[in-house]
C-alpha cells in the first residue's frame, strides 16, 4: 500500500536514536535496555500487547517523563540538555485523547501549536491565525475551524490534534494510538492522512499501533515490545513475520499475503 | 473576534456608567449636574467654591476611593478565578482554592486578637497571613507529586487547618468587641476603605492585572492538562508558580483590605465564559471588567439599599446566585459541563 518510495540518505541518517533506555515507576522497571532509531520520511510503528510499554515510551522520548537509564537523542541533541520549548520545536505530539474542559474551538486549538515558537509574552497574532487555518485547511477541515473542539466526532478531533502538531513544525511526530477510539472507516482515513503528511513533509513519524494489519498496511519500519523490553525491531518485512507476532502477542497466528501485495495476521482458527 | 470586541466595548461603558452612578447614589445624594461641576472645579484646581464643599468631600475623600477599589478588588477576584479554573482545568475552581482566604482570614482574627482592631494591623497581618497559607499549599502540593490533584488537596489541607485555628480564636475571643469583629470581618465590606489603602492595595492589584493580561494567551495551552502543555513546549510548573504567585499577590491585597467577599471569583469568570467564550485572550480582559462592574453594583446596593449598610459579601452571594442560577438554566447548550 505504501506507494512511496523511501529516500537513500535518509535511511543513514536517522534524526531520532533511542539509546539502551531505561524506565520506571519506583523499583518496577517498564522498560528495559530499549535501542532503536527513526529516520526522516518513515513511519515507525510501535507494537505489543498492552502493558508492554508503548506509551511509557512515546512519554520518555518526549521527555514527558525522564528515563532512569540511556539516553534519547533528537537531531544531535540529547534530550536531558534541552528546554521544553527546544522539545517542542523538535517534535511535535498527537495525544491519545484529549479531554478538554473549556470549549475551545478548533481554530484555538491548533493555534496552541505555535506556542514553542513565539516569543515570551508574546500572544499569537492574526497571521498565526491566518496560518493555522491554513495548517487545518492543509488536512481538509478548514470547516472546522469554528466549531467547538468537545463537540467533534472521534475522527475530528484527531484531525484537528494532529493539524495542531503540524503546525509546530517539526521534523519528528509521535502519535499515541490515534486509531484506537476510532471506526473503522476513520481508522484508515486518518492513517492515510498520516501516510501522506509524513511522505509530503518528510517527517519522522512514530507511532504506537493496537492492530498490527493496521501496521503492516503504513509502517515502514517496526518496534515490537514485550513486557517493557525491545522483541524485535527493524524493516516492516523483518518484523512482521508469524514467529515474532506469535511470540509478542501470544496467540497462534498466521501472515497471509493480499491480492494488494499487503500482509495480514490473523488468528488461527480455534 | 468582532463578538468579543463589542461585549468588551459595552463592558466598559456599563463601568463607566456604574462608576457614575455610584458616586451620585448613596445616603448623601449628588444629583449629576453637581457631580459634574465638582469634578469640573477639581480638574481645575478650583477648591475655593464653598457650595460644593460638602459634596466635593463626599465624592473624593468617601467615595471615589471606595469606588476605585471596589473595581479593583472585582476585577482581582475575577480574573483570578479565571485564571485558576484555566490552571486547574475546573470551572468549579475559586480563587481560595489554594487557602488564600482561610489564611487571610486567620490572620485578620489573629491581629484582632492580639492587637485590637487597628485597620493597618489586621489588613497587614491579612495579607502575610493569606501569602502564607499559600505558600504551604504550594509547598505541600509541589512535594505531593506537583500535580493539580495534589495542589488541589494540599489546598484542601491548608483551608481546613486555617479555618481551624479562626475557630479557635473565635472561641477564646471576648465574645463583646473581638469576637463579632471577627465575624464581620469575614463577611467583608468596603466600608473602611481610605485613600492610603486605596493607593496601596490598588497599585499592587493593577501591577498584578497588567501581568495576568500579557501572560493571558498561555492560559489555552495550560488548561488543555500538563501533558499537553509540556508537549506544546511549556515548562508546567514554571508557569503554574508564575500564575499561582501573581493571582495569590492580588487577591491577598484584595481580602487584606475587604475581608472575605465569596461568590465573585468564583461566578464571574463563569458568566464572562458564557459571553466571551473560553479563549484566555479575550476571557481575562473581559472577566476584569465584569467582576470591577459586579463589584461595585453590589457595594453601591450595599450602601443605598434601605435598613443601613450591609456587608457587600452577603450581597455578592445572595444576588449572584440566582443570577447564576438563571445563567445556567438559559444557558444550558453553551455550558462547560459536558465531560
Amino acid at each position: 500500500m505504501n506507494t512511496y518510495p523511501l529516500k537513500e540518505a535518509d535511511q543513514i541518517e536517522p534524526v531520532l536514536f533511542v539509546k539502551n533506555l531505561s524506565f520506571g515507576y519506583g523499583h518496577r522497571l517498564v522498560l528495559q535496555d530499549i535501542t532503536f532509531s527513526v529516520e526522516r520520511g518513515i513511519i515507525c510503528g510501535l507494537l505489543g500487547p498492552n502493558a508492554s510499554g508503548k506509551t511509557t515510551l512515546l512519554k520518555c522520548i518526549d521527555g514527558v517523563f525522564t528515563p532512569k537509564d540511556g539516553s534519547v537523542h533528537v537531531e544531535g541533541n540529547s534530550m536531558s540538555s534541552l528546554g521544553r520549548r527546544d522539545v517542542a520545536k523538535l517534535m511535535a505530539v498527537v495525544p491519545q485523547q484529549t479531554t478538554v474542559v473549556f470549549s475551545f474551538t478548533a481554530l484555538q486549538m491548533v493555534v496552541m501549536g505555535r506556542a514553542a515558537r513565539l516569543t515570551k509574552f508574546r500572544l499569537p497574532s492574526t497571521h498565526d491565525y491566518h496560518e493555522a487555518e491554513a495548517a487545518l485547511d492543509g488536512l481538509g477541515i478548514a470547516d472546522l475551524a469554528g466549531r467547538f473542539f468537545n463537540e467533534l466526532s472521534g475522527g475530528e478531533k484527531q484531525l484537528v490534534l494532529l493539524a495542531r502538531a503540524l503546525f509546530q513544525d517539526t521534523h519528528i511526530l509521535l502519535l499515541d494510538e490515534p486509531t484506537s477510539h476510532l471506526d473503522f472507516k476513520n481508522q484508515f482515513m486518518l492513517m492515510d492522512v498520516i501516510l501522506d503528511v509524513t511522505k509530503k513533509k518528510h517527517l519522522a513519524t512514530i507511532i504506537s499501533l493496537h492492530d498490527p494489519n493496521l501496521a503492516a498496511r503504513y509502517c515502514d519500519r517496526m518496534v515490537m515490545l514485550k513486557s517493557g523490553r525491545l522483541y524485535k525491531e527493524g524493516l516492516k518485512d523483518d518484523v512482521f513475520k508469524e514467529n515474532t507476532l506469535e511470540q509478542v502477542y501470544g496467540i497462534k497466528v498466521r501472515v497471509e499475503n493480499t491480492s494488494h501485495g499487503t500482509s495480514v495476521v490473523v488468528p488461527e482458527q480455534r | 473576534m468582532k463578538h468579543h470586541k463589542m461585549a468588551m466595548f459595552l463592558a466598559t461603558l456599563t463601568l463607566l456608567g456604574v462608576v457614575i452612578a455610584s458616586l451620585a447614589l448613596g445616603r448623601y445624594r449628588i444629583d449629576l449636574k453637581t457631580l459634574a461641576q465638582v469634578i469640573f472645579s477639581a480638574l481645575q484646581g478650583d477648591n475655593g467654591n464653598t457650595i460644593l464643599a460638602t459634596p466635593s468631600m463626599v465624592l473624593f475623600s468617601v467615595r471615589l476611593p471606595r469606588v476605585i477599589v471596589a473595581v479593583m478588588v472585582g476585577a482581582s477576584l475575577s480574573v483570578s478565578g479565571a485564571v485558576f479554573q484555566g490552571l486547574f482545568r475546573n470551572p468549579l475552581v475559586s480563587p481560595s482554592i489554594l487557602g488564600v482566604t482561610s489564611g487571610a482570614s486567620f490572620g485578620a482574627a489573629l491581629a484582632i486578637f492580639f492587637a485590637g482592631s487597628s485597620a493597618w494591623a489586621v489588613g497587614s497581618s491579612a495579607f502575610l497571613w493569606a501569602l502564607i497559607a499559600v505558600f504551604l499549599a504550594y509547598q505541600i502540593g509541589r512535594r505531593g507529586g506537583n500535580s493539580v490533584t495534589s495542589l488541589v488537596l494540599a489546598g484542601v489541607i491548608i483551608s481546613a487547618l486555617f479555618t481551624a485555628a479562626v475557630s479557635f480564636l473565635k472561641y477564646k475571643a471576648d465574645p463583646y468587641n473581638q469576637l463579632p469583629a471577627i465575624v464581620f470581618w469575614t463577611m467583608g465590606s468596603f466600608n473602611s476603605v481610605i485613600w492610603a489603602d486605596a493607593v496601596r492595595v490598588s497599585s499592587l492589584i493593577a501591577l498584578g492585572l497588567v501581568c495576568i493580561y500579557i501572560l493571558r494567551w498561555w492560559l489555552n495551552p495550560m488548561a488543555l492538562g500538563d501533558e499537553d502543555a509540556t508537549t506544546l513546549g511549556i515548562d508546567v510548573p514554571r508557569a503554574r508558580f508564575i500564575y499561582i504567585f501573581i493571582t495569590t499577590l492580588i487577591v491577598a491585597a484584595s481580602v487584606s483590605i475587604c475581608g472575605n467577599i465569596g461568590w465573585v471569583g468564583l461566578v464571574v469568570p463563569h458568566m464572562a465564559r458564557i459571553i466571551v467564550g473560553s479563549d484566555h485572550d479575550a476571557l481575562i480582559p473581559f472577566s476584569a471588567l465584569s467582576g470591577g462592574i459586579f463589584m461595585l453594583v453590589m457595594d453601591t446596593l450595599a450602601r443605598v439599599l434601605p435598613g443601613g449598610e450591609i456587608p457587600v459579601g452577603i450581597l455578592t452571594s445572595l444576588i449572584g446566585a440566582p443570577f447564576f442560577a438563571y445563567l445556567l438554566i438559559t444557558n444550558e447548550r453553551k455550558g462547560e459541563w459536558q465531560n
